[in-house]
C-alpha cells in the first residue's frame, strides 16, 4: 500500500553516547503540507532531521521518507536526491564564491532549475562573485535557501530557517518559501522554536519534547480542538478531579480554575457546570499557548 | 564535483608541500659544486664507533653524484619532509569540526559516503603522486646545469618508492580523520607514529630493508639496482587496508 505520508516514523529512537535524543518519535508528514516541527532547544528536532536524511542512523524504530529507508546507504542517496536540506548553521564552503557554490551544488541535481536560480539570485540580491566567507548571516541563509529551492526537490527540510535573522530577513525568507511552495507544490518540513514563524506559514504542526511528539495535527484542527476553560468561583477553586477525555492541563490559582482541553469542550463543560462556578468562559487558544502548555505538562 | 571540493580543501597544503619539496630538490642539485669542494675535508674526518661507521659510509656514497643525490634528497629531505606532508594531506575534511562545519551540507548531497571518502582519498593520492614524482624528476632535468647527469629511470623508480610508502602515512592520517574530527589531532597522531617508527629504526640500529623508511628512500634499489618488491607490496597492502578501514568507519559515523 502506498504510504500517504512523505515522512513517516514509528517509535523512532536515537541514542548518542547514552543520551536519548529521540525516544519513540511517531511522525506523519502529509504530502504537499507545510509542516512545522516545534520544540525547545535540544528537544530532538535536528536529530530527527538527520535521521530522516540518512546522516545519522536510528538506534531503533522505523523511519521512511518517500517510502524509502534513510538508514540504507543506497536509499539514503535516493532520498537526498529528492529532498533538500538547509541546516541551522547554514554552513557552506567558505573557499568558494557564490557562483562556484551554485555550480557545485547544481552538478548533483539533474533537475536543477536554472530559471529559479536566476529568480532567487535577483530576489535575494546575491552577488555572484562574492566569496561565501564574506557573506553576512542573512545572505548566507538566502544562498543556502537558493541552493535548496533550485534542486527541483519534492521535499524541503529546513532546520531553524530563520535562526539568527533580523525580522526583515526572516519575513523575506518566509515569504519566498511560501511563494515557492505555492508555485512548485512541494512538501516543506521545517523545525523552529520561533512559534510566530510556524503560525505564519505552516498548515500542519508537530510539537516535540524530549524526543517524543506531544502534539501533532493540522493547525486548523488544533486551533479548533484546543480550548481554554476559565472557571471563576466565589471561594477557592475546588480540587475536583476531571474525568472528561482530552484535558491536557489543569491549573488552580485562588478562585480561578483553568483547563486546557484538546478534544472539544462539551463533556468538560458538563463536568465544570457540576462544580457550580460563578462564571465560565471558553476561550480560543493560540499555537504559542498550546506549545507552552504541552511542553509545560511534560515538565 | 567532490573532486573540486577536495582540491579546495587540500590545495594550500599541497601547494606548500610542492614548493618546499621541489625547492629542496633544486637546492640539492645547485649545492653540489659547493659540496664537491668540501668533500676532501669531509673525507679526512675519522670518527669511531657506530656513528663513525655511518658517517664514513655516507661520505663514501656521496663520492659520486648519484650517491650524493640519494643521500641528500631521497634518504633525507624527501623522506622526512614527504612523510610529514603526506600526513598533513590525509587529514581533515570528513567529520564535523568546529563552528565552520560544512559536513552537514556535504552529507545532504545525493552521494554515498564511499563516494565522498573515495574522492577525498583519490584527490590526496593524486596530489601525493605529484609530490613524489615532481621533485624526483628535478634531478634528471636540472643535473646538466651542474655538469652532471641523473637517469630518468632512477628518478621515476625513486618517485614510485616515495609515492607508495608516503601513501601508508597518508592512509593512516585519512583513517584517523574518520575517527577524530579536525586537521591537527589526526596529523599529530600520525606524526607521532612516524617518529615512533624512526625511533625504532634508530634503536634497532636500522631495520634494514624491513624499515618503511628504507623502502621509501629506495635504499635497496640504490645499492643493488633492484626494487624492494616486498616492502612496496606490504606498503601498498597496508595503505589499502587502512583506506578500507577508513571507508568502513566513515560509513558508521553519525553527523
Amino acid at each position: 500500500m502506498v504510504d500517504p505520508f512523505v515522512i513517516h516514523t514509528v517509535e523512532l529512537r536515537k541514542t548518542y553516547d547514552g543520551v536519548e535524543a529521540l525516544r519513540g518519535l511517531n511522525l506523519q508528514v502529509p504530502a504537499g503540507s507545510i509542516f512545522g516541527f516545534l520544540g525547545r532547544n535540544g528537544a530532538g528536532k535536528t536529530t530527527a532531521m538527520k535521521v530522516l536524511l540518512g546522516m545519522a542512523r536510528p538506534t531503533s524504530g522505523d523511519a521512511r521518507v518517500f517510502g524509502l529507508r534513510p538508514a540504507s546507504p543506497d536509499e539514503g542517496v535516493d532520498i537526498r536526491r529528492r529532498a533538500a536540506f538547509v541546516s541551522e548553521d547554514k554552513s557552506l564552503y567558505d573557499a568558494m564564491n557564490v557562483d562556484a557554490m551554485i555550480r557545485f551544488t547544481a552538478s548533483f541535481f539533474p533537475r536543477w532549475r536554472a530559471d529559479l536560480e536566476q529568480r532567487y539570485l535577483r530576489m535575494f540580491e546575491l552577488p555572484r562573485h562574492a566569496p561565501v566567507k564574506t557573506l553576512s548571516r542573512g545572505m548566507r541563509t538566502k544562498l543556502a535557501l537558493l541552493l535548496a529551492l533550485c534542486r527541483g526537490a519534492e521535499l524541503l527540510v529546513l532546520d531553524e530557517p530563520s535562526s539568527g535573522l533580523d525580522p526583515a530577513s526572516t519575513e523575506q525568507v518566509l515569504q519566498a518559501l511560501v511563494a515557492h511552495v505555492a508555485d512548485e507544490g512541494m512538501t516543506v518540513f521545517f523545525s523552529s522554536h520561533q512559534i510566530a514563524d510556524v503560525d505564519q506559514i505552516a498548515d500542519h504542526v508537530a510539537i516535540i519534547d524530549r524526543g517524543r511528539v506531544v502534539v501533532s495535527g493540522a493547525l486548523d484542527d488544533l486551533r479548533r480542538d484546543y480550548r481554554r476553560l476559565r472557571l471563576v468561583f466565589d471561594s477557592d477553586a475546588p480540587d475536583a478531579p476531571f474525568g472528561a477525555p482530552g484535558i491536557a492541563h489543569v491549573r488552580r490559582a485562588g478562585r480561578v480554575l483553568t483547563l486546557l482541553t484538546t478534544a472539544g469542550t462539551e463533556q468538560v463543560v458538563d463536568e465544570a457546570r457540576a462544580l457550580a462556578p460563578a462564571s465560565m468562559d471558553i476561550l480560543p487558544v493560540t499555537l504559542k499557548e498550546i506549545f507552552l502548555e504541552t511542553v509545560a505538562v511534560e515538565e | 564535483m567532490f573532486w573540486y571540493k577536495s582540491w579546495l580543501d587540500t590545495r594550500w597544503r599541497f601547494l606548500i608541500a610542492f614548493a618546499v619539496l621541489v625547492c629542496s630538490a633544486i637546492l640539492t642539485v645547485l649545492a653540489y659544486p659547493k659540496f664537491l669542494a668540501l668533500l676532501p675535508s669531509a673525507m679526512r674526518v675519522n670518527l669511531g664507533g657506530e656513528i663513525g661507521r655511518r658517517v664514513t659510509e655516507t661520505i663514501q656514497f656521496e663520492r659520486d653524484y648519484r650517491g650524493y643525490i640519494w643521500v641528500q634528497s631521497f634518504r633525507q629531505n624527501l623522506t622526512q619532509l614527504g612523510t610529514l606532508f603526506a600526513e598533513l594531506l590525509g587529514t581533515g575534511g570528513l567529520l564535523p569540526s568546529g563552528s565552520k562545519d560544512t559536513a552537514l551540507f556535504t552529507m545532504s548531497l545525493p552521494a554515498s559516503r564511499n563516494e565522498l571518502l573515495g574522492t577525498r582519498a583519490a584527490t590526496g593520492l593524486i596530489e601525493l603522486g605529484v609530490l613524489a614524482f615532481a621533485p624526483a624528476l628535478v634531478f634528471p632535468l636540472l643535473s646538466p646545469a651542474v655538469g652532471q647527469t641523473f637517469s630518468a629511470a632512477s628518478a621515476i623508480t625513486h618517485g614510485a618508492c616515495l609515492f607508495i610508502t608516503w601513501a601508508v602515512f597518508f592512509s593512516l592520517a585519512l583513517l584517523l580523520s574518520t575517527i577524530v574530527a579536525g586537521v591537527w589531532i589526526p596529523a599529530l597522531v600520525a606524526i607521532c607514529v612516524a617518529f615512533f617508527l624512526t625511533a625504532v629504526d634508530l634503536v634497532a640500529g636500522g631495520t634494514g630493508r624491513y624499515s618503511i623508511f628504507a623502502v621509501m628512500s629506495g635504499e635497496h634499489y640504490f645499492r643493488t639496482g633492484t626494487l624492494p618488491w616486498v616492502g612496496l607490496v606490504v606498503s601498498a597492502a597496508a595503505s589499502a587496508a587502512m583506506l578500507y578501514a577508513a571507508a568502513r568507519n566513515f560509513a558508521r559515523q553519525d553527523f
